[in-house]
């Protein structure tokens, strides 16, 4: 059948109606080859990669003028164009969604990131069906589809085998997948999910996530090659660097020893110079200044400046390591012979880089999540405690760095994450290599493009039309529109003329080369009460917050404002920006943080979750909530006559986390808060042979979030021991370890054991129970219900 | 105040070379007789984890002992086998000999050795209380310090002083 003859507005594609001649026997009949070929891509179709960088900016690689060598990123730019006015939503899941579906991130309902459904339309983090994304559209028009490293569009409660699993990517288009469901993950460490099932912590020695990810990339490319000669693929490839924890091996980070001596003051200065070297940045743009709530690299002392300097150079060593795989995939495309028709989109980083290490920077990002600030002298103490600078990078640490290094890596711009009204959350580099379909090597374009408009791009290239239907369901049209054409001209009109902004209530609008900027007065790492009382309903006015006006052609930084000598232009902006809010379902704003301002869900009525067998690697937003509550486990135990060790029940790791286990005969307990206090009991005596029952119970003090209490230990109902624990987690123990029973799957939670890892149990765990209790009137369960998700919450702005 | 009464402090660092500027700091203090020292002990940790131990001897300032050139009951701390392993002024034969008849058996050489990560330092003084400002102000590049105070220089009371400012690093 020709191309012109297939309806692909259709998906799936209808199989063509039988042409042969069916008789009783083959005597007569007709065959019809058509009937039975698979559905096939259009001719010369591409095979596209498309490359997604996570919590990354604009100022970051040395191919827009930063530090950090990026070699295969030069190398796609040196054989194709680099974009200098591509724009992300400034925050991750909401770009993902809409680099997904083509769809602005609130009308498919990822407002916020994908761990929270929320109660309004445009914060479900639910996508809808008449939005599907469009690599279900390639791969219902012949593609071989696959996706690897990080989804994050996924809700937070259904990541497990219970399922449902219309939101894991093997239902949104994807042949493969490979990766996490969460917005993070350890890198020595992470719970890998294949297709849709959880495969656990690699356990091989010298694991790294970002190597592995290029390599199962490189595995499944040659797979699909052997086995479907001709079949055009498109693999997204969404590395979870350079998102928090900051982990990478020493032969990484040591290349940058001494590079950021000089501070983020200083290095903005350089960065800014060579982009406009390598003309990134026009000649006559403006450097904007430094927040007046980030330090001066000058004021800071000694230990300071060290421990700074030795963030930013694990940050560059991790984001060049990443770079480094990128082009091992793109060298295996070569070796294929396949690179001169791949369309290959590199975008480095789903929004700018990230401010929510605080100020401080952060040995473990975690200890911001669950709301506990440390000053640099603690962070430092804590520095100190697991394992130094050298530390620093490792998995001793989940680190994040100062927020100041990520406002010079969004140089030249204001801001970064979070802030969608202004391009440092929402500028990034693009580079687009396409030899067969790019004449032009090295070329620039500056056009205004946005992250919806890169899947009607992939469609026009791959000739394949956005659908009207699939599965039976009508679609909507996708917001992006292609920007195809300026692969081949540079002076091709701006088709994106027009788009909103907004994340958190930092808005944005921008229509013909103005943009207002309206951003709510929150510091995009404060998350406490006190600021966050300012933005409750009936006290914050969204209309009141100052509006800033930029000319972008003339001023490509927003380094002059304009809004005093425009107000006219302000207020049409202003006006449209609400227009678009609405038809967007962007409405209510701060839809994503509703738990905040008391509208929280229903409680939930489960309080007890028995777990039979050795279940493992339970996704860490899914276990027993023992947070804030008292709380019992308890295990049944069978113990062989000569005795047993391991863990019977573990969750997370030192660096948050607790453990019960069995280690020279003894019950044990250790509970880890954020790595900061480290609680242990233990039984003074050695637990017995046979069938055992053993429990732990934890009996709070008071219904107030991170209270301390007591542990007592008991052996068949006989308290054995126990201990005060001062000080419990909050709100949640890690972004991606999971909980396990019968072992501790990757990082230990009590380094006592760590050379016996994962130190599964050798007697048998017949079951283990969480018991939670409140212990509470029904007024301070409702408090420290309302608490927990107002904390939850914090962690959904910063994921 | 009087010189009865002393306080020790354990200071740790994450720059092993920062340990070594306050160690001098303190030195320089104690030969100006600004404060009166009754040892100092300098940890250096290297990178790759090797071990480098200073001191200095007993009444530094009042006595006017200066670096290396005596071992002293401070030092006593370092018991072997941290001590033996370290080069300090003296030769390893009569060191040993010296610090013997001090030995306090304190661990607090294990302790430090265990809580000092590669590339850190760790600073103790036992000094004259009076001069306890002084000295927290010269110890300007330590992340956690922990002091305790003593009451009269004795074997006992400084074993005693040092299990004080231990448990303070502690957390």
């Amino acid at each position: 059948m020709s191309d012109q003859a297939i309806d692909r507005s259709k998906l799936p594609i209808r199989r063509p109606p039988f042409q042969g001649v069916v008789n009783r026997t083959l005597d007569g009949s007709q065959p019809d080859w058509d009937f039975v070929a698979p559905r096939q891509a259009p001719e010369g179709a591409p095979n596209v990669l498309l490359i997604l960088t996570d919590d990354a900016g604009f100022g970051n690689p040395a191919t827009f003028g930063g530090p950090i060598s990026t070699p295969a990123l030069d190398r796609l730019a040196a054989g194709g164009l680099k974009y200098n006015r591509f724009h992300v939503t400034a925050m991750c899941s909401p770009t993902r969604a809409a680099l997904m579906t083509g769809r602005n991130h609130h009308s498919v309902g990822f407002g916020m990131v994908g761990e929270f459904a929320g109660p309004f339309p445009g914060y479900s983090a639910m996508l809808p069906k008449d939005c599907e994304p469009f690599p279900k559209t390639l791969q219902g028009n012949g593609y071989s589809t696959a996706c690897f490293g990080k989804w994050h569009l996924t809700p937070d409660d259904q990541q497990g085998p219970a399922g449902p699993f219309d939101r894991w990517p093997n239902a949104l288009g994807f042949d493969y997948f490979w990766g996490f469901l969460g917005g993070e993950s350890g890198q020595f460490d992470p719970v890998i999910i294949e297709n849709n099932t959880a495969i656990g912590v690699p356990e091989e020695e010298d694991f790294y996530l970002p190597d592995a990810m290029a390599d199962k990339t490189i595995e499944w490319l040659h797979g699909v090659r052997a086995h479907g000669s001709e079949k055009p693929w498109f693999a997204y490839f969404s590395t979870g660097c350079s998102h928090a924890p900051h982990q990478v091996r020493p032969e990484w980070s040591d290349k940058y020893k001494g590079a950021f001596d000089q501070g983020w003051d200083k290095l903005r200065e350089e960065t800014f110079e060579r982009q406009k070297q390598l003309g990134v940045v026009p000649a006559d743009a403006e450097l904007t200044p430094r927040p007046e709530t980030m330090p001066a690299w000058d004021s800071l002392d000694e230990n300071q400046k060290r421990v700074y300097a030795r963030q930013m150079e694990v940050y560059a060593g991790y984001s060049e390591n990443t770079d480094w795989n990128i082009g091992r995939v793109i060298d295996a495309i070569e070796e294929m012979g396949e690179l001169e028709n791949t369309l290959v989109i590199h975008i480095w980083g789903d929004n700018g880089a990230s401010m929510e290490g605080t100020l401080t920077g952060s040995f473990n990002e975690w200890t911001m999540i669950n709301g506990l600030p440390l000053t640099d002298e603690q962070q430092l103490q804590l520095v100190l405690k697991w394992g130094g600078l050298e530390a620093w990078g490792t998995d001793m640490m989940a680190p994040h760095y100062s927020a100041a290094w990520a406002w010079a890596g969004n140089c030249p711009f204001h801001w970064g994450k979070q802030v969608a009204s202004h391009l440092g959350g929402t500028r990034n580099p693009m580079v687009i290599h396409w030899p067969q379909g790019i004449r032009e090597q090295g070329g620039l374009r500056s056009q205004f493009t946005h992250v919806t408009d890169i899947g009607p791009t992939i469609l026009a290239a791959a000739g394949v039309p956005e659908p009207t239907h699939i599965d039976g369901v009508e679609q909507k049209p996708m917001h992006g529109t292609s920007f195809i054409d300026s692969l081949g001209d540079a002076s091709t009109a701006e088709h994106h003329t027009q788009q909103y902004f907004e994340i958190l209530g930092n808005r944005g609008m921008y229509k013909d080369g103005w943009w207002l900027a309206w951003m709510m007065p929150r510091i995009p790492w404060k998350v406490d009460p006190e600021t966050i009382k300012g933005f409750a309903p009936g006290v914050w006015d969204p209309e009141s917050d100052p509006a800033e006006l930029y000319y972008l052609p003339d001023d490509f930084t927003q380094a002059n404002d304009l809004a005093e000598q425009h107000p006219d232009k302000v207020k049409e902006l202003q006006e449209l920006f609400w227009h678009e809010a609405e038809e967007n379902n962007v409405l209510p704003l701060l839809g994503g943080l509703t738990t905040f301002f008391g509208m929280t869900p229903p409680l939930p009525t489960q309080s007890q979750f028995t777990y039979y067998g050795d279940v493992q690697n339970v996704a860490s937003g899914m276990i027993p909530k023992i947070f804030n509550h008292s709380y019992t486990i308890s295990a049944e135990l069978e113990i062989p006559e000569d005795g047993a060790e391991g863990v019977i029940v573990a969750e997370a790791d030192h660096l948050g986390g607790f453990s019960l286990f069995v280690q020279d005969g003894k019950l044990k307990h250790t509970y880890s808060f954020v790595g900061v206090f480290e609680f242990k009991q233990e039984s003074e005596k050695p637990l017995p042979t046979g069938s055992v029952n053993v429990r732990m119970e934890f009996a709070a003090d008071a219904p107030k979030p991170a209270t301390g209490g007591e542990v007592t230990l008991y052996v068949n109902d006989e308290p054995v021991g126990g201990g005060r624990m001062e000080h419990t987690v909050p709100v949640r123990f890690s972004g991606y370890a999971g909980m396990d029973i019968g072992r501790d799957n990757g990082m230990p939670v009590d380094r006592s054991y760590a050379d016996k890892s994962p130190f599964a149990f050798t007697g048998k765990v017949k079951k283990v129970v969480f018991d939670i209790n409140p212990h509470l009137t029904g007024e301070h369960e409702e408090e420290l219900h309302e608490h927990l998700h107002q904390a939850l919450a914090g962690h959904a702005i910063n994921a | 105040m009087s010189d009865e009464h002393k306080d020790v402090v354990i200071a740790a660092y994450l720059f092993e070379d920062l340990a070594k500027k306050d160690f001098d700091a303190v030195l320089k203090l104690a030969e100006e007789k600004t404060i009166t020292v009754e040892g100092v002990v300098l940890v250096q940790k290297d990178e790759e984890g090797g071990v480098q131990v200073s001191e200095t001897g007993d009444h530094l300032g009042r006595k006017g002992v200066k670096i290396g050139g005596g071992v002293g009951l401070v030092v006593g701390l370092f018991a072997p086998p941290l001590l033996a392993a370290t080069a300090i002024g003296a030769a390893a034969g009569a060191v040993t000999g010296k610090f013997a008849k001090h030995r306090l058996e304190s661990g607090i050489a294990e302790k430090m050795d265990a809580a000092l990560p590669p590339g850190s330092g760790g600073v103790i003084a036992v000094y004259d209380s009076d001069g306890a400002d002084t000295v927290d102000k010269a110890l300007v590049n330590a992340v956690k310090k922990s002091v305790a105070q003593i009451d009269g220089m004795s074997a006992k009371k400084l074993k005693a002083g040092l299990a004080e400012a231990q448990a303070g690093m502690g957390g």
